[in-house]
């Protein structure tokens, strides 16, 4: 056994490093340090610099402009973009449709939308949720008749997020209501400028506004804008869902946190004492950290796995339900770290250019906003009770 | 034995649970009063002042109508329902639990705090000091006769609209010790304010005090004693608090596990689900025990409150973390919108941990109160 990274790895590591160091703007790794709200050419900036450098499509073979990356290549990548302070990937174009399009997309759709999710011409959202179909995406009830030579859809998705910086969303439609819900699922591709679309922002627990409403009205889409076989649709959003994920666990994002929360601990002082002095709770972040280190190996060993070609199942749902866990504890840590600094929030203090005191700490302002808006993690992309059940299903034989 | 409470209590509790329930409607409304000049609607302070609700948070001998453990929880648990953000606790519990307690209480503050006339608030806690009743950096000294504070006090609830705030400051000795504090009275002019909402839509301050003027309250073992009985009496409004938004999440969850439908059948005819609604249920009735235990002994020895309070308040952090996260959870993505309003009972449920003492800071309390 040998838990080191090969010379030709680390190799690559220092080359991601060295790049993002020479390359990334430093006003966008101070904005994600700050975790000042990005806007949509933050984004799109750092997607363009990536493009230019080839490194943009991770997920696609080379042919098509991507980086043909192995599992363990993808993992360092994405380790390091998250070290570097880069704004993430959006990964509706990138990581979630590209690649469904390479394996069913026409000639005419590949030749079309891939190099424009490279460009930056487009920006896609996800239309899949709908306020009846969570959980049981198979529900879906967005309806699109075929009229010939174009479809009329009508309905809703909800949870789209940064919808409201979409010119595309691709979606899961119902084209046959007779059949079992799961066989009469067509996959669409629509143009957000499309008259009948409207999007309405859906504003979270902290406040912000990260995901939206995306309503149908008599909307007209080309037949061509279709994705392989009408009523086939469900094989690929599965295809999409189960897409390799090797980034699910959020390993790096704990490591940060973690980091952050001795930090913290050794700047608050609890009863005049440094807060890491105290040994409950100095115990609690030794218990995450026994638990970060073994889910690390634990996803790398899934990685290497993928990397010699052996497709993730389950361990993608055990990853990400321990993942989501891990990642919300360091939210509870750094909570309770500081204690009532935790109470103040100015909202103002996450836009671009705010140059004000804080309340205390420069950090203390964000962390009960993360803790409150990082339980979405554990919701979204398939609940960590959809995993249990996918998991109990597919390997207990009961 | 006999847990009921009183015909007297019933009718109190029927009262004012009517009078909230008139003013809190929903969620939009109660937001509404988050964003007013002072972080709550006047007219429905006033108006409550009127009903008695604050003179059921004071003695008798103090002026009031009510001031027992029960009666604090009874208030409490309904704040908690509604998630009233007028100064109940500020005013109606911290302030006038010290100005009672001293030894010469000020019946005549208390008298128009009860009619809501006066807003007092208590500035105890400050940047360094995270639960602590001992840890006091801001420092009083005498000018000519006269007491001046200095120092700076931070989250103070409602400060920047009280009328007078009661401040600790450390008369001699070190950060924190238990001799040598102070507790004062000054007027709000005297205060610079720089005031925010807290993330659960409270109003609080940074309150600067420079060589402002004011009237000592207690010193040395007084003050400290009503220091503690007041943050010990707020642990217990909270924890109260804490409990009616705990059954207020658990309703909430198991109608939305009745309506909702995934799969062809309800989210709540899940197994898996039941069980840990039922874990729910349970944590919940261990709280409801724990303050009816603190609130009855509200009025014992110093040390027999402390011990209860700071176990309920423990137990308050401990289980209000899992029905917060809980009640997110098994909604799924709804509750975590702004819109709906168990997303803000859980923010509340959440950051309740965060006053007044969390769960580590009450359960080492309990330790000391009880090992020793």
């Amino acid at each position: 056994m040998n838990f080191e990274y090969s010379e030709k790895e680390k190799q690559f590591r220092s080359e991601v490093k060295q790049w993002l160091d020479d390359t990334l703007p430093k006003s966008l790794s101070d904005k994600v340090r700050k975790h000042q709200r990005l806007s949509k050419q933050d984004y799109q900036t750092f997607m363009t610099i990536l493009n230019d450098k080839g490194w943009l499509a991770t997920h696609w073979p080379t042919e098509y402009g991507g980086t043909g990356w192995n599992a363990i290549e993808k993992h360092i990548f994405e380790e390091e973009i998250i070290i570097a302070s880069a704004p993430r990937i959006v990964p509706f174009g990138t990581i979630m449709l590209g690649p469904v399009l390479i394996e069913f997309g026409s000639e005419e759709q590949k030749k079309y939308y891939l190099p424009r999710i490279l460009n930056g011409q487009d920006w896609w959202a996800q239309g899949y949720s709908e306020p009846g179909a969570g959980s049981d995406l198979a529900s879906l009830k967005t309806r699109a008749v075929n009229m010939g030579d174009h479809y009329i859809v009508n309905g809703q998705k909800t949870w789209t997020t940064l919808g409201q910086h979409a010119n595309k969303i691709f979606c899961l439609v119902k084209t046959d209501i007779e059949s079992k819900p799961q066989s009469g699922i067509s996959f669409l591709l629509i143009d957000m400028d499309t008259p009948g679309i409207e999007v309405k922002p859906i504003i979270t627990l902290d406040g912000e506004h990260e995901v939206n409403e995306v309503w149908f009205t008599d909307v007209k889409v080309p037949i061509k804008n279709l994705v392989g076989k009408e009523n086939e649709g469900w094989t690929y959003a599965k295809y999409l869902l189960t897409f390799e994920r090797t980034g699910i666990a959020g390993v790096p994002y704990s490591k940060t946190a973690l980091n952050h929360l001795k930090v913290i601990s050794k700047k608050t002082f609890k009863d005049g004492k440094p807060l890491i002095e105290d040994p409950v709770f100095s115990s609690e972040i030794a218990e995450l950290e026994i638990d970060l280190l073994a889910m690390e190996i634990f996803n790398l060993r899934t990685v290497s796995a993928a990397s010699n070609g052996k497709a993730p199942g389950m361990e993608s749902s055990l990853l990400k339900i321990k993942g989501t866990l891990v990642r919300q504890k360091t939210t509870e840590l750094l909570r309770k770290a500081i204690g009532p600094q935790a109470l103040p929030y100015l909202p103002e203090q996450f836009d671009e250019g705010w140059n004000d005191n804080p309340i205390g700490p420069d950090y203390a302002g964000l962390i009960a906003k993360q803790y409150f808006n990082m339980r979405k993690i554990s919701i979204y992309g398939g609940s960590n009770e959809i995993q249990k059940n996918i998991v109990a299903k597919a390997s207990f034989g009961l | 034995m006999d847990f009921s409470i009183s015909e007297e209590r019933k009718m109190l509790q029927e009262t004012v649970s009517r009078f909230f329930e008139s003013n809190y409607e929903n969620i939009n409304k109660r937001n509404k009063n988050v964003n007013l000049a002072d972080g709550f609607d006047k007219k429905f302070w006033l108006e409550g002042a009127e009903l008695g609700v604050i003179s059921a948070l004071i003695s008798p001998e103090h002026g009031g109508l009510g001031g027992s453990g029960d009666d604090l929880s009874i208030i409490f648990e309904l704040i908690g329902k509604s998630l009233c953000v007028e100064p109940f606790l500020s005013s109606g519990v911290l302030s006038s639990t010290i100005l009672s307690s001293i030894n010469k209480p000020k019946i005549d503050i208390i008298n128009k705090i009860i009619e809501g006339k006066l807003l007092l608030s208590f500035a105890h806690t400050e940047m360094n000091n995270r639960y602590e009743d001992t840890y006091i950096e801001t420092k009083a000294s005498k000018k000519n006769d006269k007491w001046v504070v200095n120092g700076i006090k931070s989250f103070v609830l409602n400060g920047d609209s009280a009328n007078k705030v009661i401040v600790s400051a450390r008369i001699d000795g070190n950060t924190n010790d238990k001799k040598g504090i102070g507790i004062f009275l000054v007027d709000h002019d005297k205060i610079t304010k720089r005031s925010y909402n807290t993330i659960d839509g409270y109003r609080a301050a940074e309150l600067e005090f420079s060589n402002s003027s004011g009237e000592l309250l207690a010193r040395d073992d007084e003050a400290l004693r009503c220091i503690i009985k007041a943050n010990s009496a707020g642990a217990l409004a909270l924890s109260a608090e804490a409990l009616g938004i705990m059954q207020i999440c658990f309703d909430m969850t198991l109608d939305y596990l009745k309506t909702r439908k995934q799969f062809g059948k309800t989210v709540g005819s899940f197994q898996a689900i039941q069980h840990r609604m039922v874990d729910m249920m349970l944590e919940i009735e261990q709280v409801k025990s724990a303050v009816m235990l603190a609130s009855s002994t509200f009025h014992a020895d110093d040390i027999t409150r402390d011990k209860h309070i700071s176990a309920a308040k423990n137990l308050v952090g401990r289980v209000g973390k899992l029905i917060a996260e809980e009640t997110i959870q098994m909604h799924g993505g709804i509750a975590m919108t702004w819109e709906y309003s168990a997303a803000h009972y859980a923010k509340r449920l959440i950051m309740i941990d965060h006053l007044m003492g969390d769960s580590d800071y009450h359960r080492d309390r309990f330790k000391k109160l009880t090992l020793n």
